[in-house]
């Protein structure tokens, strides 16, 4: 079981053509417990495979958003390629990117990611951020395609407490959105979604302030006054003809239909 | 609020950074870490505080390049923009 499941945590990392780094480390104890390890933080020590699983998640995140990085910045966003137009997918946590972003896959789209986009200020492209989906268990209920995966055990599908670890190459090969500039923003409010589940159109320019705080707030780079202008106008340069929307409704599946029939207009 | 008298000639900060974002305008403020949406009357208006132009040659110079808008129709609205633009803190 505990072989199974270290299996499937290892395919749960989505390719990427990054060299692979050791900085993270998940070893069994021989009491049977599971020891989580990452760069200059103490062990997690007797934890679960799933809470080992977890933290490591949340540390590889953690680091990726704080670290020096390049020159490339972060966005907590999620992101799709639809009809090979790019959308941003901006909102809150717990808004409903990660089931948006899923839905989007399993009707035959490309992904960014569900809650990280890089941004390369150079070219003002976004691109994919190899990492897990991570979907809770409620949200599966319309989406019988991945939760047979995860029921199943499929190779990149994990079940965590209260949630999924769902590689987006567990459900497409060729999981990654092709890096370019985004066609549309769509802005997902946790409150204020009355009406029938669709998208409507909303301002160009509150998007892109919206997406410019995500970047920032996030951020701790490109704190330097002049870089930091300098992203934030590369940024704004990247939504010159950007489209925005705002999502109606609750129901993801709705939503991602409309956002894909308005992609292919 | 700022007295439209008091503003003459208007000059914009140097330090913003003015961008087209789809069918609007973002100014963003990095000193003060603020962005400001602008529509396309305000994005020009922004674009004649060079320092160069009092504020009926900007009414007047919108009016030319927009033909059917009479510049003292619009005198009130690039007074109005100004106004805010100095309550932000976005010109000199």
């Amino acid at each position: 079981m505990a072989a199974r499941a270290l299996q499937a945590m290892y395919h749960a990392a989505p390719t990427t053509t990054a060299p692979p780094t050791l900085r993270y480390g998940l070893h069994r104890s021989r009491a049977g417990s599971y020891v989580a390890a990452s760069p200059e933080r103490p062990l997690l020590m007797d934890a679960s495979l799933t809470e080992a699983w977890a933290y490591l998640e949340w540390r590889a995140t953690e680091d990726l958003l704080n670290g020096p990085g390049g020159v490339d910045v972060f966005l907590h966003a999620a992101g799709a390629e639809v009809a090979q137009r790019l959308v941003l997918i901006v909102g809150d946590s717990g808004a409903g990117k990660s089931t948006l972003v899923a839905h989007l896959m399993v009707r035959g789209h490309r992904m960014l990611g569900d809650d990280l986009v890089r941004f390369a200020p150079q070219n003002c492209r976004f691109s994919a951020v190899g990492r897990s989906m991570k979907l809770d268990v409620n949200t599966l209920k319309d989406m019988p395609l991945i939760a047979s995966q995860c029921a199943s055990a499929a190779v990149g599908t994990l079940l965590a407490a209260g949630c999924y670890y769902v590689s987006p190459a567990a459900i497409r090969r060729d999981w990654q959105a092709q890096p370019r500039k985004p066609w549309a923003v769509v802005l997902l409010d946790a409150g204020a979604r009355d009406g029938p589940a669709g998208i409507a159109r909303s301002s160009d320019g509150e998007a892109g302030v919206y997406v410019t705080q995500k970047v920032l707030s996030r951020e701790r780079g490109v704190e330097v006054g002049a870089v930091r202008t300098e992203v934030v106008s590369r940024l704004l340069e990247s939504l010159a003809e950007v489209a925005a929307y705002r999502a109606t409704g609750h129901d993801p599946a709705t939503i991602a239909e409309a956002l894909e029939k308005e992609a292919l207009r | 609020m700022t007295s439209v008298n008091a503003i003459g000639r208007p000059v914009a900060r140097a330090d913003l950074v003015l961008r087209r974002v789809g069918s609007e305008w973002v100014l963003y403020d990095a000193a003060r870490e603020r962005a400001h949406v602008l529509n396309l009357t305000a994005a020009v208006i922004w674009t004649y505080c060079d320092g160069e132009h009092e504020r009926a040659s900007i009414a007047e110079a919108i009016a030319r390049e927009a033909p059917g808008i009479d510049a003292h129709n619009i005198r009130g609205d690039v007074d109005d923009v100004l106004r805010r633009f100095a309550d932000e803190g976005l010109l000199r």
